[in-house]
């Protein structure tokens, strides 16, 4: 009894292309998302060109390429689309390539899980696909794997080709507001402490979120209702959630620290999950908006850093002084259909100092999807606006003034409570000059 | 952020959710603003609690609560409607203390059932400011260096009219060094200065929470008191809880009743606040029998039994209580005390010691007639073996009211009335 999955029609035609087109062996991405009783492939697409290999070299495909290829990718799918397993297609002896397969696909979800901020649910679907495509005799060779079991063996699985197959999903989307204060430790407030205290951050906030109440449409629904109930196939859902958050109550020990510094990321997110049209239910569409909510700031807090890694590595020769208080820009969302006329959506983060035109080259090179500017969503975000024109590659070089006399500055009270009558909590954020 | 539109009140085990702010808009939307406070109750889905008073027949009249509690929860929608603006990276390099807590916030709003949601909602956010504020002062005000103290706000019930009071006190710092905040307390409610009123252990208890140490607290509240011509009832004041044979895995039955009398006792002392070490056991109590050398070393672990002069000696001993004693040469002699044990109650309010004969029992209350002279005791029995059910215990008289033939008519007896320091 394996899985079976329900693949959409235009990646038949793609799979035949790749097959038609390359001379050595062509890997690649399946792309959709994955339920307890079937799963959906909405695309696929294959890994890209490497630049040094310049001739498809050898039949042994980059494990290292792939992977990085499945991360970049992973960025760029909002919830409930994600990496589901990995094609190859080659005339390669089929056990042979089952082994490749069950490393790439093994390496691939172990990355990409690896980089969650959130604790596995209990009825996330551990089973990963592969695909084996004789481009010679176009069979194809379906199998899925464990990736929560090191030992597990191939299981058969079904793969059926159908029109159709997300036109009728449904989307849930919010527009969530993000309010974070880490402090930095002494004397260690380099990029990579910034990277390391937001991501602690993100965790706590992952899992503030996970307990949030969400209501679907202005209502609380217990978590087995059915979404879209009994509409018509070719309607489109869209649903506007709301997340209401109460703080940890376990932090009710007072933690003052030393500190170097602060970071802080304030602003709103444009946050969505795609649901599949087999009765999902308010459980399904919770968790999945709510990991696209911390997914989608972790990774434009990652790209951030990121950039400021790169920047601080070529002007390490020169001698700046850094300033006190630096502004930068998160990137904003951009979201471009898969189909033309299908309501799936894979996004992209675009930099304040980028056009759409990369928006459009990225989406070619990582998802080989070939839209035009005008086909892209840039409507869900605003570009932040920073009040004192601080951008990120300032050269403005400053003297650090000498600090002022000790005053106790107040600087903000960043409040969540809860409960009136049983505990409440409030967070606090006093800075002082010492 | 309490008075924006992102805050957000959610009734407890009910799908209904306020937002104060944005002109008490609240979903499901058969709630509108005007709608009163009590019909909140047809929302909310309770536990079934076992209704006490079912099962038997003879149903003794019981004072139901007039007080029902609506538990809120306070929210944060971190949601708004879009588009907004991506958001902002900013990182500031200064050396600087970092601080980051949470203080728990817990507000109470008395309503009348003719109060709308509106008016409760207004009154509740205006609590919650003032809390904040009450907060903020507390924390300034006990902060030492870079250490600060959480602070804890607790309520009490004061009489009629001033009712629900809510107080922050700084978590960590013991009663014994806040007399002046209490004194101030005292003075600003008009508050006689022989009541703790403001002591931590005195903070109310909300009817729908049970207790967590398990023991039943005043089971004689739901009795009904006897009714005598020209009679009044004086009771203890305060709270108390009920010991008795056989809890907390003693095995006491037969010899232990005057030690469950004195751990009755003793417990109101802890409850009031007057004191805040624990409810001694009979090893404790023994033990202090033998410091004090009205024992000798053997009897700790022993099963001997003790009566009301050894009560006295454990209370001043471990509790710092002086108590007064009352010989009566004969049960039948105690029917002419209604007049003492009136004052008592009045005066201190403390549960009494009674033992003679072979038993020992806890007086709680004496319904007496000045003209007519009749009486009738309310007893609390420590030789209960059962279980904590309000119910049993009632109804099978463990705890009720008595009348002068419940005392052997011709034993001697020793009453043992702890009196109440006047502090605050």
């Amino acid at each position: 009894m394996g899985r079976s999955y329900i693949v959409e029609d235009a990646v038949e035609g793609y799979l035949s292309k790749l097959c038609e087109q390359q001379a050595g062996s062509v890997t690649g991405l399946l792309i959709g998302q994955s339920s307890t009783q079937r799963d959906f492939v909405v695309t696929a697409t294959r890994t890209p060109q490497k630049e040094e290999s310049a001739a498809t070299a050898g039949n042994s495909p980059d494990k290292e390429w792939v992977i990085e290829h499945a991360r970049q990718v992973s960025r760029m799918l909002p919830g409930g689309l994600s990496v589901l397993g990995v094609f190859i297609i080659t005339d390669t002896d089929s056990k042979d390539t089952l082994t490749t397969l069950r490393q790439l696909v093994f390496a691939v979800e172990n990355l990409i899980s690896s980089e969650h901020l959130w604790n596995p649910a209990d009825d996330d679907v551990t089973d990963c696909v592969t695909l084996h495509v004789n481009p010679k005799t176009r069979k194809t060779f379906c199998r899925t794997f464990d990736v929560k079991d090191p030992k597990s063996m191939a299981k058969p699985a079904d793969w059926k080709y159908q029109s159709g197959v997300c036109s009728s999903w449904s989307m849930v989307s919010c527009c969530i507001n993000v309010d974070m204060l880490v402090p930095l430790p002494d004397n260690r407030t380099g990029t990579e402490n910034m990277d390391t205290s937001l991501k602690e951050e993100l965790k706590v906030w992952a899992h503030q979120l996970e307990s949030g109440v969400c209501l679907i449409d202005g209502k609380k629904l217990s978590e087995d209702t059915e979404l879209t109930g009994g509409q018509k196939r070719n309607i489109r859902q869209t649903y506007t959630a709301q997340i209401l958050l109460t703080p940890d109550d376990q932090r009710l020990t007072d933690v003052v620290q030393r500190c170097g510094g602060s970071v802080s990321v304030r602003g709103a997110v444009h946050s969505r999950a795609y649901l599949h049209s087999n009765k999902p239910k308010v459980k399904l569409a919770e968790k999945l908006l709510k990991r696209d909510v911390v997914s989608t700031v972790a990774t434009r807090v990652q790209m951030l850093l990121e950039e400021l890694l790169t920047s601080e590595e070529e002007s390490k020769g020169s001698s700046r002084v850094k300033q006190q208080t630096e502004q930068f820009c998160l990137p904003r969302r951009v979201f471009c259909p898969v189909k033309v006329s299908g309501p799936v959506c894979v996004c992209d983060y675009l930099f304040s100092d980028e056009g759409l035109s990369e928006v459009t080259d990225r989406l070619k090179e990582m998802l080989d999807i070939d839209v035009d500017e005008e086909d892209l969503d840039t409507r869900q975000e605003t570009p932040a606006e920073i009040p004192e024109k601080l951008c990120v590659f300032s050269a403005r070089v400053e003297t650090v003034e000498s600090l002022e006399p000790k005053r106790n500055n107040y600087i903000g009270v960043a409040m969540a409570s809860a409960v009136a009558l049983l505990a409440a909590a409030v967070s606090v954020l006093y800075l002082s000059d010492v | 952020m309490v008075k924006s539109e992102s805050c957000v009140l959610t009734i407890c085990d009910s799908p209904v959710i306020i937002w104060p702010n944005r002109g008490v808009y609240a979903t499901p939307e058969e709630i509108s603003p005007n709608m009163l406070c009590e019909d909140i109750h047809q929302w909310i889905q309770i536990d079934e609690q076992e209704s006490a008073g079912k099962r038997s027949a003879k149903k003794k009249s019981k004072k139901s609560s007039a007080v029902s509690v609506i538990n809120l929860r306070l929210m944060m929608e971190a949601t708004k409607t879009g588009p907004l603006s991506a958001p902002i990276l900013s990182k500031t390099v200064q050396k600087s203390h970092f601080l980051s807590a949470t203080l728990p916030i817990d507000c109470v709003v008395h309503t009348t059932c003719n109060d709308t949601i509106k008016d409760a909602f207004e009154r509740l956010l205006e609590a919650l400011t003032h809390q904040l504020c009450q907060m903020e002062k507390v924390i300034l005000q006990h902060m030492k260096g870079t250490t600060l103290l959480v602070p804890k706000p607790f309520h009490f019930l004061l009489p009629e009219p001033k009712g629900l009071v809510t107080v922050v006190y700084p978590e960590g710092v013991p009663d014994s060094q806040l007399e002046t905040q209490r004194k101030e307390l005292h003075q600003q409610f008009e508050l006689p200065n022989d009541w703790p009123y403001f002591r931590r252990s005195n903070a109310y208890h909300f009817p729908n929470e049970p207790y967590k140490d398990g023991y039943l607290r005043n089971p004689h509240l739901v009795l009904t008191h006897p009714s005598l011509d020209n009679g009044k009832v004086y009771s203890v004041q305060g709270i108390y809880s009920y010991r008795h044979y056989m809890q907390n895995h003693m095995d006491d039955n037969g010899w232990g009743c005057a030690y469950r009398s004195l751990q009755t006792i003793c417990s109101w002392f802890l409850q009031q606040g007057y004191v805040e070490r624990a409810v001694p056991t009979h090893k404790e109590i023994q033990q202090a029998l033998v410091d004090v050398g009205d024992k000798q070393a053997s009897f700790v672990g022993s099963r001997q039994w003790i009566g009301s002069i050894e009560v006295q000696a454990v209370l001043n001993h471990l509790l710092g209580v002086t108590s007064k004693i009352m010989f009566v040469s004969q049960g039948s002699d105690l029917a002419s005390k209604g007049r003492e044990l009136a004052n008592h109650f009045l005066t201190e309010g403390t549960p009494i010691m009674i033992g003679g004969g072979v038993l020992a029992h806890t007086i709680l209350g004496v319904a007496w007639s000045e003209t007519t002279g009749q009486i009738r005791y309310l007893i609390l029995d420590p030789h209960y073996t059962g279980a904590e059910d309000l119910q049993v215990i009632t109804d099978k008289g463990w705890c009720g009211w008595k009348g002068p033939d419940f005392w052997d008519q011709t034993a001697y007896y020793n009453l043992c009335m702890p009196q109440r320091p006047k502090v605050i």
